[in-house]
């Protein structure tokens, strides 16, 4: 059960910053293709080839036909949810830092306590903002708002703020537990790139 | 008074150790409950809105296509373009390394990324080659601080995103607008390669002094064939650089391009990277983006919470009625961020000091894109020295050198980083030329 969270979780974000930035790259080629489009039309009729100018009048009303301007709403909003969920993602891996100059001069004893502390302070935050943004949320639903460009109901949109942050504040106890019982903090290494180890070996 | 429980707390809560963001926002989170009138719907509104701007969405971009151009093979053929280019001289490899770090570092964002792309490649190869490690590490530990210099750059982006929005009044009583992404990326070309430039030197008088190996001479055949392998790495430059600057693209368009481009670079033209690859390298982006953007969240709540309470304005007022001038106030601002450059990383640091120091210096007349250069140099400096330098950390997880060695290592070139500090710090044409030369301020 918790695996599946696990995998669903990294599969969620992987999706979500995968697919934003093709629908950008889409969003411009859109916009100079048109522009290309519409100059080829006038230069295969200037050099007398209507057949090739049909075509490409052909594509661009086509293209002309596909609406992007949601493109720049739609990116926002997916980096929103993948920014709520990464974060409860990056707990779980430890990629959130902290000052920890001064409590690496403590004895092993009082670290620990601190440590706990630090994690424990985190549930209550994100636990706070996640029940913060279920009242936003649960009187948001009871508007009509919609967002300007895609029309989709405002609440359904920040739904990512409670879901995000009780998540995340269920991470921070998964972790302090594990910590409480182990000992061990996830680390996350900054100098570890994966499939460099075969470049090495190569150079 | 508020003002300083406000900081106080924020100290308080960061020297236990937990993570910024929730120092952060606990720290505004009890300021609010019990000591101010501003309402918690306005804030819990903020959590929302705080990270809903286009201009954000160039961070997860950029480390994006950073990702795919380390994984990619691309660092590679830069150092390979590189050390046919200038290894023959005094410093060899060495002297490659600072220049693939400066090509590399205008195709991504990042510092530590860029210490990673080039110094997991060329560190083993000068060992073998007879440098000492102590040599190739202090060249790579500095010279990768130039990805956050040369554009793109992650930080810039930062500051742009931090002080936007803000209502500040300029020395004689007009507001003044703040710098945008694209301002400050042109702003960072001239001392990004005058940086470079002067690493190299340093580089290149320690090589000479103790004698260390060179390269054979290439013939331009080589060279031309090394340019022509990297070629598609290079041309990365021209998309970002040349988009952003005719106005093709918006800064994060071109990021977004620049991913997509990079990816497709990786995985199809040099095939260093196979597509079962591809889903990992999206997960660790997700998630240092989402990291960023969880810091970015909880700063914009902090410092809507500083000008609730109207702590820039009041600070910027004291400095003017003290006749303090900008010489003055730009010294105080570099104390300052090399002092926090020893207990933070640079995107909290840019994220909570941009926004207090930014109303201040444009009342002390201090231009805006000078003053994000200024603070990008700054953050270049706090990421090659202890505590908690990150171009460090990544050093020593590929040398295997301890913190203390390295810091031994890298001194000369961080005395050449400081020195370049002052220079731009009060030399503001350094930053200000090319972009009014291109019309853009």
């Amino acid at each position: 059960m918790l695996r599946l969270l696990d995998r669903l979780e990294e599969a969620i974000i992987a999706f979500l910053i995968g697919a934003a930035t093709l629908i950008i790259f889409f969003a411009v080629v859109h916009r100079y293709g048109l522009g290309f489009m519409a100059k080829s039309v006038a230069n295969f009729n200037a050099w007398g080839l209507p057949a090739l100018a049909g075509a490409a009048r052909s594509i661009y009303r086509t293209m002309a036909g596909i609406n992007m301007t949601w493109a720049q709403e739609l990116t926002i909003y997916m980096f929103v949810w993948m920014a709520k969920f990464g974060a409860a993602y990056g707990v779980r891996t430890g990629i959130h830092v902290g000052v920890d100059v001064l409590i690496n001069q403590l004895q092993a004893r009082t670290r620990v306590g601190f440590i706990l502390f630090g994690l424990l302070a985190g549930a209550l935050f994100t636990g706070i903002v996640g029940s913060l943004g279920a009242n936003f949320v649960w009187h948001m639903a009871h508007t009509d708002q919609t967002s300007a460009d895609l029309e989709v109901p405002m609440w359904l949109v920040y739904l990512c703020v409670p879901l995000g942050s009780w998540l995340m504040s269920f991470r921070f106890l998964q972790v302090a537990v594990s910590y409480w019982k182990t000992g061990e903090l996830p680390k996350h290494d900054h100098s570890h790139v994966a499939g460099l180890d075969e470049e090495e070996a190569k150079a | 008074m508020s003002a300083l429980i406000i900081f106080a707390l924020l100290l308080a809560l960061m020297l236990t150790g937990m993570p910024i963001s929730i120092s952060l926002g606990l720290t505004v989170l009890t300021f609010l409950f019990t000591m101010t009138t501003v309402p918690i719907e306005s804030v819990a509104l903020k959590l929302f809105t705080g990270i809903e701007k286009f201009e954000i969405m160039a961070i997860p971009f950029f480390i994006l296509a950073g990702n795919f151009l380390t994984h990619g093979g691309v660092a590679r053929r830069m150092i390979r373009f590189a050390s046919s280019m200038v290894g023959h001289w005094h410093g060899g490899l060495g002297l490659a390394g600072v220049m693939a770090c400066a090509l590399f570092a205008a195709v991504s964002g990042s510092s530590p990324a860029t210490v990673v792309a080039i110094g997991s490649i060329i560190l083993p190869a000068m060992v073998k080659q007879g440098f000492p490690t102590r040599f190739g590490a202090g060249v790579i530990t500095t010279s990768g601080a130039l990805g956050i210099l040369i554009p793109p750059s992650i930080v810039m982006v930062m500051y742009a995103v931090a002080t936007s929005g803000q209502l500040v009044i300029g020395p004689n009583g007009t507001p003044v607008t703040s710098a945008s992404v694209g301002q400050l990326f042109i702003a960072g070309v001239i001392p990004g390669l005058m940086l470079a430039t002067l690493l190299g030197i340093t580089t290149w008088y320690r090589a000479w002094k103790n004698d260390y190996p060179r390269l054979p001479r290439a013939s331009w055949a080589e060279r031309i064939k090394a340019l022509s392998e990297s070629f598609w790495g290079l041309f990365l430059i021209v998309i970002v650089i040349g988009g952003i600057y005719t106005g093709a693209f918006t800064p994060t368009e071109a990021a977004a391009m620049s991913a997509v481009y990079a990816f497709v670079v990786a995985v199809f033209v040099y095939r260093d990277m196979k597509l079962r690859e591809v889903g990992k390298v999206l997960l660790d982006s997700a998630s240092m983006s989402a990291m960023l953007l969880y810091i970015i969240t909880n700063a914009v709540l902090f410092s809507f919470l500083m000008t609730s309470e109207n702590i820039p304005q009041a600070m910027a007022g004291w400095m003017v009625d003290q006749g303090l001038g900008w010489i003055t106030f730009l010294l105080f601002v570099n104390v300052l961020l090399l002092l926090a450059g020893n207990v933070m990383e640079p995107s909290s640091i840019v994220l909570i000091m941009a926004p207090i120091l930014f109303p201040v210096a444009v009342r002390l007349g201090i231009d805006p894109v000078h003053f994000g250069i200024l603070i990008v140099v700054n953050m270049e400096v706090g990421m090659c020295h202890p505590p908690v330098g990150l171009n460090l950390y990544v050093a020593s997880g590929i040398t295997k050198m301890g913190i203390t060695e390295l810091t031994v290592a890298v001194w000369p070139w961080l005395m050449t980083m400081l020195g370049f500090l002052v220079l731009v710090t009060y030399w503001p044409e350094l930053s200000l030329f090319l972009p009014r030369m291109l019309g853009m301020l």
